[in-house]
């Protein structure tokens, strides 16, 4: 209906013709308008697609950076070395299972404590504000205040363990117990981040919705259920996206307590691909591992919003 | 009224419980940030006694041994050098391209903010390889300006996004009457738009600036001894000497107190800056 109309409307247009003094196309006055975009975009440009056709071309070379040689051409080597490596599986293993445990508990957390402020009591502005505060501390000084906390001797975890009759326990330097570790770390410092854009979403919703779901008698879970979840689905998707993006570049906190280890227990791919290039300078071989990198991050980005699309099509 | 007063009574025993579990679970996430702030005052001995010690003399000598007596010091300058440069000149470039594509109705525009957005989901490692090269070969590795530009090129999208929002928020017909009075493009920009627009703008620079203050790898891959930024300054104390936690502590919360006043001061942004403009 609206189509017919809209062609009707512009039939009955035509016949008076171009206006004229208005020329379509030609329109030097607004071209100034956007000049001011070029700065901005040709940085940009100069910063992401040079860089990237860059990387991709020194993936397919043998490359050291340290022994003065010239970059060989060899074509996908790198890539087939990669998918044989071991410590290439080993490092997707643990990246994925510290993106997935963390941001899992990250958002459960998140939900609840979201909830539990979502009506106000004495104090919650004050106790809002002083949960933020972890997600502020840059990771590398988290990192050497997780490796203090969780010291033998002194740490206060230790010693609060020893309070109550457990034992010293060494979290960062053994092989079951450091990747835990790391992942209690990040859920630590960024569960705040998810509880700030929910809690703000869910003071968003009109009280109304829930006013009309208490007068059809709905308890708080099914309210929570049927109501919250799929009004905070956006708001929801950015958090966990943004978290899910982040959670894949753990680098710093690895940086500064494990350094991979023990062993190789903790060695994510950000981490294995600063070791394969800069500190081993095969730079080549850390090329074909970052764009292996960028793939999975893009393939699981793109799971997430496709789901989520398909899902409020429904 | 005497069917209303009983309703409200279990409701405030609920609202303490609700006071009391929170305030346990916020207890647990500054915990750990009180350590290190206590621990930043206090003396070797207080610090490593095999008993907490809840209650001491404060005393400021590891502050002033950790900016006097090592490279801290320097870094914290280059620290300031590196954010607030590179904040400004990614405010300057997000405003040029996040004004048109907030105001002009051009074809392509939300592709081009999508594509902007796009380059936020690269990780950092994957960035640098190349750019290490590149930099490396016009001789500017170990140089700030290196960390600056990545930094500008760190922040530019997350700039694009929220300047975008806070340029919409601007009534548009305040800007159609200054053209009316023959006020050019540029300096309606300047003259109306930017001062409306002040505050989230301010914003979106602190944001920026927090950014770049806490940011590791490029600057740890980028600097050498003498363009060491906080971050990388930190990352001396890895393999701790003695005794030196108590300094260690010092430097660190030196490190987490700019972006906690920053923090405070975008407050009111705080969700919308971290989401990049999607929920506000």
């Amino acid at each position: 209906m609206s189509t017919s109309t809209q062609i009707g409307a512009r039939a009955a247009v035509t016949p008076l013709g171009p206006r004229p003094g208005r020329r379509p196309g030609r329109r030097p006055v607004h071209a100034g308008r956007y000049a001011v975009m070029f700065p901005g975009l040709l940085f940009l440009a100069a910063f992401a697609i040079y860089p990237t056709i860059y990387s991709l071309v020194i993936s397919l070379t043998k490359w050291r950076v340290t022994t003065g040689e010239e970059p060989r051409f060899v074509g996908l080597e790198n890539y087939a070395t990669l998918l044989a490596d071991e410590a290439f599986w080993n490092s997707v293993r643990v990246t994925v299972v510290f993106v997935v445990f963390a941001v899992l508990i990250e958002f459960l957390l998140a939900f609840g404590l979201a909830l539990l402020f979502f009506r106000n009591f004495p104090g919650d502005k004050v106790m809002r504000a002083l949960i933020l505060m972890p997600m502020l501390v840059a990771p590398v000084a988290v990192g050497l205040l997780a490796r203090f906390s969780l010291e033998p001797t002194f740490g206060i975890v230790n010693q609060l363990l020893r309070a109550v009759g457990l034992p010293t326990t060494e979290f960062l330097g053994s092989p079951a117990l450091a990747l835990p570790t790391l992942i209690a770390i990040d859920v630590w410092q960024w569960t705040p981040f998810l509880f700030l854009i929910l809690l703000a979403a869910m003071q968003g919703i009109p009280e109304e919705v829930i006013e009309a779901s208490k007068l059809d008698g709905a308890s708080w879970p099914r309210i929570i259920w049927h109501q919250f979840l799929p009004l905070l689905k956006y708001p929801i998707l950015v958090g966990v996206l943004l978290r899910l993006i982040d959670s894949f570049r753990v680098y710093d906190i690895v940086f500064m307590t494990t350094r991979g280890g023990p062993v190789d227990a903790t060695s994510t791919m950000s981490w294995q691909i600063y070791d394969v290039g800069f500190r081993s300078f095969t730079i080549s071989y850390a090329a074909a591992y970052s764009w292996l990198l960028l793939i999975l991050v893009l393939l699981v980005v793109n799971t997430l919003l496709r789901r989520m699309s398909s899902g409020t099509e429904r | 009224m005497s069917t209303i007063a009983p309703r409200r009574r279990p409701r405030n025993g609920l609202t303490a419980l609700r006071a009391t579990i929170a305030g346990i679970i916020t207890l647990l996430f500054i915990g750990p940030i009180l350590w290190m702030i206590t621990t930043a005052f206090k003396t070797g001995n207080q610090a490593f006694s095999t008993e907490i010690q809840w209650f001491f003399t404060p005393t400021l000598s590891n502050f002033e041994r950790v900016l006097q007596g090592t490279s801290f010091g320097f870094a914290l300058v280059n620290s300031l050098q590196v954010s607030i440069i590179s904040s400004v000149v990614a405010l300057l470039l997000a405003s040029g391209i996040a004004y048109p594509i907030a105001r002009f109705d051009f074809k392509g525009r939300s592709g081009l903010a999508g594509v902007i957005l796009s380059l936020r989901i690269v990780p950092p490692i994957v960035t640098i390889i190349p750019l290490f090269l590149l930099l490396q070969s016009v001789g500017l590795n170990g140089s700030l300006t290196a960390i600056i530009l990545l930094h500008i090129f760190m922040n530019l999208p997350l700039a694009v996004w929220l300047l975008r929002g806070f340029y919409e928020d601007v009534p548009k017909e305040l800007e159609e009457a200054a053209q009316l009075d023959g006020l050019g493009h540029l300096s309606t920009f300047f003259r109306i738009v930017l001062p409306l627009a002040a505050p989230g703008v301010a914003a979106t620079g602190l944001l920026c600036f927090v950014f770049s203050w806490n940011e590791f790898l490029f600057a740890n891959i980028l600097s050498n001894a003498t363009s060491q930024t906080v971050t990388v300054s930190l990352t001396q104390y890895v393999t701790p000497v003695g005794t030196q936690w108590t300094q260690i502590m010092a430097a660190a919360t030196l490190v987490a107190l700019p972006v906690w006043l920053a923090a405070l001061a975008a407050q009111k942004y705080l969700v919308r800056g971290l989401t990049l403009g999607a929920v506000k």
